[in-house]
């Protein structure tokens, strides 16, 4: 696996983080371990994305620009199997 | 609203292509109990939620039910990639092609076409939790199905991932039911809608 790909999971896998912690918050909102959970992969996923973004290519459309350019309909789509 | 995040929620890489592997899984995106009705059952019963915990809890499973849809369809875009015609017969898959070629439509395996009346909107969130309950349990019992037929790892590996979100979305749902119960009448327990009569 190449950096790129190896970044790229990590970011999947803080956000799944992130999508478990926010389906058990729903139902427990108040739970400290949790909140202390969610806050930290908040931070890890934000700080990979962004190196992700400024080295490769856009995840959102909000990043969508990439030197001037618009990149997010350029790069490839996630289901033709190149991410990985 | 949503917004598209540009990538799969757990990733997708299969080496070998295999259409008679592809009309089977292809369930879980259009069939019965596959990942197009989980997300329109969840996002059409949350309006009538009687509190915002539930509203939450249907929200955000719906919204990852639409991430396991494209996980679903990038599963099946791989393993009908690059098709000779004669593999194509061969394996069965022409009774899709004729009318899809190779595009991804939402059907259960028999061909059925994706259906509505495969979930409810009952505006009741008793019976609707219930009915979510149950249909997190068929969608595992299908991913079992799955796993009982495929062989490739690199298939059965995001089908697991599938497999296992299911048990945790039946967890949440049953803490969902148990917060509505908690609030009703426990001398009048399932006599009302607690989202019309209340």
């Amino acid at each position: 696996m190449d950096a790129k790909n190896k970044l790229l999971n990590k970011i999947r896998q803080y956000y799944f983080s992130l999508v478990e912690a926010n389906l058990y918050l729903d139902s427990h909102p108040t739970c400290k371990e949790g909140l202390a959970y969610f806050k930290k992969y908040k931070a890890l996923y934000e700080q990979a994305k962004e190196e992700y973004e400024k080295n490769y290519a856009p995840l959102d459309l909000l990043s969508g620009i990439r030197d001037d350019k618009w990149a997010w309909a350029s790069e490839p789509w996630p289901w033709e199997g190149s991410e990985n | 609203m949503w917004e598209y995040k540009k990538r799969l929620e757990y990733p997708v890489k299969i080496k070998n292509p295999n259409p008679a592997l592809a009309k089977v899984i292809i369930s879980q995106l259009g069939g019965p109990d596959g990942e197009l009705g989980a997300a329109m059952r969840y996002l059409n019963q949350r309006y009538v939620a009687p509190c915002n915990q539930v509203k939450a809890i249907l929200s955000d499973i719906g919204t990852e039910e639409l991430a396991h849809m494209e996980i679903v369809s990038a599963i099946l875009y791989q393993l009908t990639k690059g098709l000779s015609i004669k593999e194509i017969k061969e394996s069965g898959f022409d009774t899709y092609f004729v009318d899809h070629t190779t595009g991804i439509y939402p059907q259960a395996a028999s061909g059925t076409p994706f259906s509505a009346l495969t979930f409810q909107s009952t505006g009741d969130p008793i019976t609707d939790l219930t009915e979510d309950l149950a249909a997190e349990q068929k969608a595992r019992l299908t991913y079992d199905n799955i796993l009982r037929l495929a062989d490739d790892p690199d298939v059965r590996d995001p089908i697991k991932f599938l497999r296992a979100r299911e048990i945790v979305h039946f967890q949440r749902f049953g803490e969902g039911l148990r917060m509505v119960q908690d609030q009703l009448d426990a001398k009048n327990f399932y006599a009302f809608n607690p989202s019309f009569d209340l």
